[in-house]
C-alpha cells in the first residue's frame, strides 16, 4: 500500500462510511434479495389504486370463491372479492401500519432513551426499569388487553364527539381501528429504540465537542437536540429495518385474531384467519395471503440481517 | 453469589407488582363495570333493577376506590384466585389449569427440541464459516425467524395435505405421543430454533479466536475435543441468557399455533376470552405470561454466575 500510495494513479479516492456500507451491502445476495422484494412491496402500496384489476370491496355472488383464473388471477373469496385487489390493498394496510408505527415507537423511543442517557440519575433507572418492565409482558397479550380495555372506551368517546359536532369524521370506525392498532402497537415496540439510543447518548455526552457547548452555555435543550442526538440515532438503521418488519408482521398477527384493522379494509391477517376456515376446498384463499406476509417478513429480515453486517463490520470478513 | 440472588429476587418484586399494576389498572379503568358486563350478557330481572346491581356491587366489594379493590385482587392471586369468568362464571383458575398442561407440554417440548437441534446446526455453522453449509444453516434461520408461526402452521397444513391426501388432518389433542403433535411442535420451536442457532454461531465465532483455543489446537488437541470441552462451553452462557426470548416467542407462538391445530390449551382460551371480552381471564393470562418471562429472566440471571464466574464480581458489586 505504502509503496504504490506514492504513485498518483494508485491513490483510491477516500470512501465515506456510507459507500463503504453500500458496498458490503450490494454483496451480499440475501439482503439484495430482501431490498427488491421491499421495493416491489412499496411500489405495490403506493400505486395500488391504479394496480388493482377490481375494487377490492365490490361483492359479485355469481363469482364466488372462484380458482385463480386469467380474469382473476388468484381467484376470488367467499363474498366473490378478487384476492388480487385484497392482497394488494393488504399492501397498503400493512405498509401504513408498518411506517406509522415505526416512527411512533422511534420518536418515543428517542426522546425517553436520549433524556435516560443525558441526564441519567433517578430518570436514566426508571426509563430503563421502563423498558424492562414493557419488554416481560408477551407483547401479543399486552395489545390484547389495551384493546379490550381500551376499544369500547374508545367507541363511546367516538359516538359523543359525533353527537356533539356531527361531524361524521367521528363515525368511521376504520379511524378506531388504526387509532388503537398504531397506538397499541407503538407502545409495545419503543423499548429497543429507546436502549440504543440510550447507549449512544452515554458515549457521547461527555466527548469534547459536547463539554464545549456546555462550556459556551448553550441551553440543554439545544445541547440535546443539535449535538447530540443528530450524533445518536445512526446506529437505528438496523433497527428501524427490523422494526419496520416486526410490526408488519404484529399487524398482521392482531388482525388474524380479530382485534388489528377489522373488515372490510382488507389486511393479510385477517385474509389469513378467513382462509383459515375453509382452506380444506379452497386452499388458494389462504395459500395466497400466507404466502405474500411470508414474503414481507422474510424481506425485512434478510435486509435487516444485511444491513447489520454491513454497517457494523466488526464481525463479518 | 447468595446476596446477588436475594437482590435480585428483591428487584424483581416490584417489577411483578408493576406489571400487575398497569394491566389491572387497563382493564380496571378500560374495561367498565364487572357487573354490567356480566348482566348485559344476561339480561333478565337482574338487568333492570338497580337497586340489585347495587346490592350485588357492595357484596362483591365493587364499590370500594381502585387501590383496595387492586389491593385485594393481588391478596387473592396469592392465595391463587384469579376470580371468576364473566362468561362462563367458572373459576378462572380451573380453566387455567385445565388448559395450561397442554401448552406446557407443548412449549417444553419445542425448548427441548430448539436446544437439541439449534446448538449443534449453529456451532456447525460456525465450524465451516462462510461456507455454502454455513449460508445454507444461517439463511434457514433467518428465514424460520421471519416466518410467523400463523403462516407456517396453515402453509405446512396445506403443503401436508397435498403431498400426502390420504392422511387425517393433523387437528386436535392426544397427548405428546401422538403424531398430531409433529406439526405444531415444529413450528412452535421455529423460531427460537432460529434464534438460537445464530447465537451460537456468533458465540463459537467469538469464542474461536480466544488464545485458549490456539493454545489448545497447538498442543495437537484433537478438533473435537477443542470443540466440545475449548468451545463449548463457554458458548453456551450467552445462548442460556436468551431464554427470556424464548418464553416470549413461545407464548405468543402457542396463541397462534393452538388456535390453527385445534389445541386446547391457554392460547385458544385467550382467543376466546378475547373475543368474549372476558377480561379476568384475559388479565389473568397476560399475568401467567408475563410472570414466565420475568421468571425466565430472573432464572438466567440468577444462573449466569454460575456458568460464566467472571460474570460474579462484576455483577455481585453492581
Amino acid at each position: 500500500m505504502t509503496a504504490s500510495a506514492v504513485l498518483p494513479q494508485a491513490i483510491e479516492p477516500p470512501v465515506s462510511l456510507w459507500a463503504d456500507a453500500w458496498r458490503r451491502l450490494a454483496r451480499n445476495k440475501l439482503a439484495m434479495v430482501g431490498l427488491a422484494l421491499i421495493a416491489v412491496l412499496l411500489f405495490v402500496a403506493v400505486f395500488g389504486p391504479w394496480l388493482t384489476p377490481y375494487d377490492f370491496l365490490s361483492q359479485n355472488i355469481d363469482a364466488r370463491n372462484l380458482a385463480p383464473s386469467l380474469a382473476h388471477p388468484l381467484g376470488t373469496d367467499d363474498l366473490g372479492r378478487d384476492v388480487l385487489s385484497r392482497v394488494i390493498y393488504g399492501a397498503r394496510t400493512a405498509t401504513l401500519v408498518a411506517i406509522v408505527v415505526t416512527v411512533i415507537a422511534m420518536v418515543i423511543g428517542i426522546v425517553l432513551g436520549a433524556l435516560a442517557g443525558y441526564f441519567g440519575g433517578w430518570l436514566d433507572a426508571a426509563v430503563m426499569w421502563l423498558t424492562d418492565v414493557t419488554m416481560s409482558i408477551p407483547n401479543l397479550l399486552l395489545v390484547v388487553v389495551i384493546n379490550t380495555s381500551l376499544k369500547p372506551r374508545l367507541a363511546n368517546w367516538m359516538e359523543a364527539q359525533y353527537l356533539e359536532t356531527l361531524n361524521p369524521i367521528y363515525r368511521n370506525s376504520i379511524w378506531i381501528d388504526f387509532i388503537l392498532v398504531f397506538g397499541s402497537m407503538a407502545l409495545i415496540t419503543w423499548p429497543p429504540y429507546a436502549r440504543l439510543v440510550r447507549a449512544q447518548v452515554l458515549s457521547i455526552r461527555n466527548r469534547p465537542y459536547v463539554t464545549a457547548a456546555r462550556a459556551l452555555g448553550l441551553p440543554t435543550w439545544t445541547i440535546l437536540t443539535r449535538y447530540i442526538v443528530p450524533n445518536a440515532v445512526g446506529p437505528l438503521i438496523v433497527a428501524v429495518s427490523a422494526g419496520l418488519g416486526t410490526a408488519m408482521v404484529l399487524e398482521s398477527a392482531f388482525s388474524f385474531l380479530g382485534v388489528g384493522v377489522n373488515p372490510p379494509m382488507p389486511s393479510w391477517g385477517n385474509m389469513i384467519s378467513d382462509g383459515l376456515r375453509v382452506w380444506q376446498h379452497y386452499p388458494h384463499l389462504l395459500a395466497a395471503p400466507a404466502i405474500v406476509l411470508g414474503l414481507a417478513t422474510v424481506a425485512f429480515s434478510f435486509l435487516g440481517d444485511g444491513l447489520n453486517d454491513a454497517l457494523n463490520p466488526r464481525g463479518t470478513k | 453469589m447468595l446476596r446477588y440472588v436475594i437482590r435480585r429476587l428483591v428487584l424483581w418484586v416490584p417489577t411483578v407488582l408493576l406489571v400487575l399494576l398497569g394491566v389491572y389498572a387497563l382493564a380496571f379503568y378500560g374495561a367498565g363495570d364487572p357487573i354490567k358486563l356480566i348482566f348485559l350478557r344476561a339480561p333478565g330481572d337482574v338487568a333492570y333493577n338497580p337497586a340489585r346491581i347495587e346490592a350485588i356491587r357492595e357484596a362483591a366489594g365493587l364499590n370500594q376506590p381502585f387501590l383496595v379493590q387492586f389491593g385485594n385482587y393481588v391478596l387473592n392471586l396469592v392465595q391463587g384466585n384469579f376470580g371468576n369468568s364473566l362468561v362462563s362464571g367458572r373459576s378462572v383458575w380451573r380453566m387455567i389449569s385445565a388448559a395450561a398442561p397442554v401448552s406446557a407440554q407443548l412449549g417444553l417440548l419445542a425448548i427441548l427440541l430448539t436446544a437439541v437441534v439449534a446448538i449443534p446446526l449453529g456451532v456447525l455453522a460456525a465450524l465451516k464459516q462462510n461456507t455454502a453449509l454455513d449460508y445454507a444453516i444461517l439463511g434457514s434461520a433467518l428465514f424460520l425467524w421471519a416466518i410467523p408461526a400463523y403462516v407456517a402452521g396453515p402453509l405446512l397444513m396445506v403443503l401436508l395435505i397435498v403431498l400426502l391426501p390420504d392422511i387425517t388432518v393433523p387437528y386436535g389433542w392426544g397427548g405428546l405421543f401422538d403424531v398430531r403433535i409433529i406439526l405444531p411442535l415444529l413450528v412452535l420451536a421455529f423460531q427460537p430454533i432460529a434464534l438460537i442457532i445464530r447465537q451460537t454461531r456468533a458465540a463459537v465465532i467469538e469464542v474461536m479466536t480466544e488464545d485458549y483455543v490456539r493454545t489448545a489446537r497447538a498442543k495437537g488437541v484433537p478438533e473435537l475435543a477443542v470443540a466440545l470441552r475449548h468451545i463449548l462451553r463457554p458458548v453456551l452462557t450467552p445462548v442460556v441468557t436468551q431464554l427470556g426470548l424464548i418464553m416470549i416467542t413461545i407464548v405468543n407462538g402457542a396463541i397462534f399455533v393452538e388456535l390453527v391445530f385445534g389445541l386446547p390449551g391457554l392460547g385458544r382460551l385467550t382467543v376466546s376470552a378475547l373475543l368474549n371480552n372476558d377480561y379476568p381471564v384475559i388479565l389473568a393470562i397476560t399475568l401467567i405470561g408475563s410472570f414466565l418471562v420475568m421468571a425466565s429472566n430472573l432464572l438466567v440471571d440468577v444462573v449466569y454466575p454460575l456458568l460464566d464466574p467472571r460474570a460474579t464480581d462484576a455483577r455481585a458489586t453492581k
